[in-house]
């Protein structure tokens, strides 16, 4: 089974319109995971319908014990957050407020504090239109993606790609070069840029193949929208063949895409004549990287 | 020489982990005494950030002068790593510990970090 992970380093490139063009394609014989969670997606193009949820755990609030509380206001004095408030005689956590640095539980002389994990939202694996299985999560307000959690969805997914014998698990990673990006390439095994010709998104592309360096992990690129600054695009071009990425495509700004992402399709579905191939020919050379 | 291993699992048939900071087992291989010792490194689960770090403080208890794993160690992790003197190969993703154990005796594997 192999592991190809879909990264872009900044935002909006067109990412997970090249993993749901690609899903489309290869949706007999793939698991696809949605390790975007901070904005998870792929839902509105895959219309899952979850056949295993899970509760997912991460950081820790501090909580008083109304019971044990002495009212002796050192917890509400030292927080640095101001996250604890006067109650009647005793104390409690304004949970919105806490940052779970844990302070407070080492000052109550009466032990009256906890620090249990929070349950910041559910995890997923679903039956989705295209017939393939998604794994995805959804977090609750203010909560974080994490390395954790990517990692949980990750080894969901392979799990499954292997007891459903697919021969491959994509993997539709966040932007940027942190954490739960730093999980998502994680024993991988190819990687798939989705880059777009401005600066910013070049600079991004930089700082991501630095990373995924790191990790040894074989690259290739598609520029997505390649023509509205073909002189960014020739430049990503050479750097591409400088630093050994192999260039998959170059996609034409087109409104499909907006078309699709409107109707909750993939492109292939909106326009099958021309993305059809296009995409058929990315998936094949993403399949030889090595 | 102590050689260590990221691994999926326990004992010689494991596979290894490709993941450094995220690996469930770190296998420890004497060759002095010939012994296979593990150290379970699967709380890494319930670590929201920085995995890699976590890990290659666990390696650096452990002592091993190698280190032998999948993709990793990623830049924090390698910081650590450096400042012990530890041989770091990588490309044993897919082996299981006996042939990665194997290659690095015929010299296949790379040299990483």
């Amino acid at each position: 089974m192999k592991e190809i992970v879909c990264i872009s380093g900044k935002g909006g490139t067109g990412k997970s319109s090249v993993v749901s063009a690609l899903s489309w394609i290869a949706r007999e014989n793939l698991v696809v995971a949605d390790c975007d969670v901070d904005a998870a997606d792929l839902h509105l193009i895959f219309a899952p319908v979850a056949r295993q949820t899970e509760e997912f755990h991460s950081g820790i609030k501090a909580v008083i014990d109304p019971d044990k509380c002495i009212g002796c206001a050192l917890c509400a004095q030292k927080c640095r957050f101001d996250a604890i408030v006067k109650s009647g005689k005793i104390y409690e956590v304004q949970a919105l407020d806490c940052e779970g640095c844990g302070y407070c539980y080492h000052l109550c002389p009466a032990g009256a504090i906890t620090l249990p994990e929070q349950a910041v939202g559910q995890w997923y694996i679903s039956d989705t239109r295209f017939g393939c299985s998604l794994v995805h999560a959804r977090l609750g307000i203010g909560a974080d993606n994490s390395g954790k959690l990517v990692a949980k969805v990750k080894n969901e997914a392979k799990a499954l790609a292997q007891r459903e014998t697919k021969d491959f698990l994509l993997v539709d990673g966040s932007p940027g070069i942190g954490c739960p990006v730093i999980s998502s390439l994680s024993g991988a095994d190819a990687v798939l840029m989705v880059t777009e010709p401005s600066l910013s998104a070049q600079s991004d592309l930089q700082r991501l193949w630095e990373l995924i360096q790191k990790f040894r992990i074989p690259a290739a690129c598609i520029i997505n929208k390649a023509d509205i600054n073909p002189d960014i695009s020739v430049q990503i071009k050479k750097w591409l063949k400088k630093v050994g990425i192999r260039h998959l495509a170059d996609l034409d700004y087109d409104t499909d895409f907006q078309i699709a992402i409107t109707n909750g399709k993939s492109v292939t579905e909106v326009n099958y004549a021309k993305w059809h191939p296009i995409f058929t020919a990315i998936w094949d050379g993403l399949k030889e990287i090595q | 020489m102590k050689i260590a291993f990221t691994s999926a699992g326990e004992g010689w048939d494991a596979l290894i982990d490709p993941r450094f900071g995220r690996t469930d087992f770190i296998l420890v291989y004497d060759e002095d005494t010939d012994t296979l010792t593990c150290a379970d490194n699967r709380e890494i689960k319930q670590v929201e950030h920085g995995a890699g770090p976590k890990t290659a403080e666990k390696i650096f208890e452990l002592k091993p002068q190698i280190l032998i794993t999948g993709n990793g160690p990623g830049g924090n992790a390698a910081a650590i790593l450096s400042k012990m003197n530890i041989k770091i190969l990588v490309g044993a993703g897919g082996m299981s510990i006996r042939e990665a154990y194997t290659a690095y005796q015929n010299n296949q594997l790379k040299e990483g970090a």
